[in-house]
């Protein structure tokens, strides 16, 4: 039983390790706390798992514990260090899809996200992944008003970040 | 700004972040590592909280310090009173418990916090609970020591040097010297763990207020 509920929890991790990708990216500089940051969720994941009854997607079911983890277990202090290297690497855009002012612009767009705080990069992160506003509210424990107030302040922020 | 947010959002969306994908078996390998969450860093030092001091009267030295006791004559005082804080540490242990089986990452992000903030708070409260206790054994040692008649006698081995000194200075400085300790103990214990705290807790504290400010 154990066995089994474990390859289906891999399986199914491991077709959707996307999601937790994009967190750790938000969130960490550097390749090793990426993996320090996925490790940790993974972790998580597996453990509030037996709880999971599969009336959510898998996938709806992850960002809670993803963001959860990043924003109130992660214990590491992220570290300043050089960024540019490990974000020119994440952050490659397919040339040939983008005309250059677009990924110009994409680009301080990513940088300009990454220096928000870590709720705004949860409501940010919820936002790209097309969540409405019901859903940002519950996985956050704030009112759907608050919600709206605050996507609109962190658009405000990004602004004065992109437009000094 | 929207725009670039839209524009933002569809990049997001299509997007195959270029990290190396995970296999079935690193995934695997993943999920029996030890968390490192605060979680389960609290929960490891609260034990010691719990269990450190109850480990040190086991050590020779300070079963010979109960003897000092019986030499001034409060043992009996503080056997009352270790009765009395065993009841209440067994109290914050239950709550402690009680309030560590509800944090749950399946939460919402604001109660999560909150529970988790919940939780170091009964610690919090033992300790300063203990600090209080040790302040309170150290004026028990204090009054014993004031009240004590015959204080030479409470040092059997350094009854030959002492002979010299008038046993009202030796009160002095023994009543001067067991409360110096005492402040000193208390100051660095209660300072060692809220740095600790304050350390592990300081990201999570912050991202809490920004969660509740906004429903203000």
């Amino acid at each position: 039983m154990n066995k089994e509920l474990e390859h289906k929890f891999v399986t199914e991790l491991q077709d959707n390790q996307n999601i937790v990708h994009k967190v750790c990216t938000l969130y960490t500089n550097d390749r090793d706390s990426h993996n320090d940051l996925f490790q940790e969720i993974t972790i998580q994941l597996w453990k509030a798992y037996p709880k999971f009854r599969g009336d959510a997607k898998f996938s709806t079911w992850m960002y809670r514990v993803a963001l959860n983890t990043a924003i109130t277990l992660y214990r590491k202090n992220k570290r300043r260090i050089d960024t540019s290297d490990y974000e020119s690497i994440i952050f490659k855009i397919k040339a040939d899809e983008y005309d250059e002012t677009e990924e110009l612009q994409l680009k301080l767009m990513y940088k300009a996200v990454k220096q928000l705080n870590d709720v705004d990069k949860a409501l940010v992160f919820l936002y790209l992944e097309d969540k409405n506003y019901t859903e940002i509210s519950e996985t956050l424990g704030i009112t759907e008003v608050n919600a709206r107030v605050k996507m609109n302040r962190i658009k405000t922020k990004l602004r004065t970040i992109l437009n000094p | 700004m929207t725009d670039e947010l839209e524009l933002l959002k569809k990049d997001w969306q299509k997007k195959e972040f270029n990290v190396p994908k995970l296999s079935y078996e690193e995934i695997h390998k993943m999920i029996w590592k030890k968390s490192s969450s605060i979680v389960r860093w609290i929960l490891i030092i609260s034990i010691l909280e719990f269990t450190v001091p109850q480990l040190l009267y086991l050590l020779p030295s300070m079963q010979e310090g109960m003897e000092i006791y019986e030499n001034i004559g409060v043992a009996k005082y503080l056997r009352i009173f270790s009765i009395f804080t065993y009841i209440v540490a067994f109290y914050f242990i239950f709550q402690f418990y009680k309030r560590f089986k509800e944090i749950s990452v399946l939460d919402n992000s604001k109660n999560l916090m909150k529970k988790i903030i919940k939780t170091r708070k009964t610690v919090k409260h033992y300790v300063i609970f203990s600090l209080s206790m040790i302040m309170v054994t150290i004026i028990i040692m204090i009054i014993g020591v004031y009240l004590n008649d015959n204080i030479i006698s409470a040092f059997p081995e350094l009854k030959d040097s002492l002979e010299n000194i008038s046993a009202e200075k030796l009160k002095i400085t023994v009543m001067l010297s067991i409360g110096v300790f005492g402040i000193i103990l208390t100051l660095a214990m209660g300072g060692i763990y809220f740095l600790l705290y304050g350390l592990l807790l300081r990201k999570l504290k912050n991202n809490y207020s920004e969660l509740k400010h906004l429903a203000v």
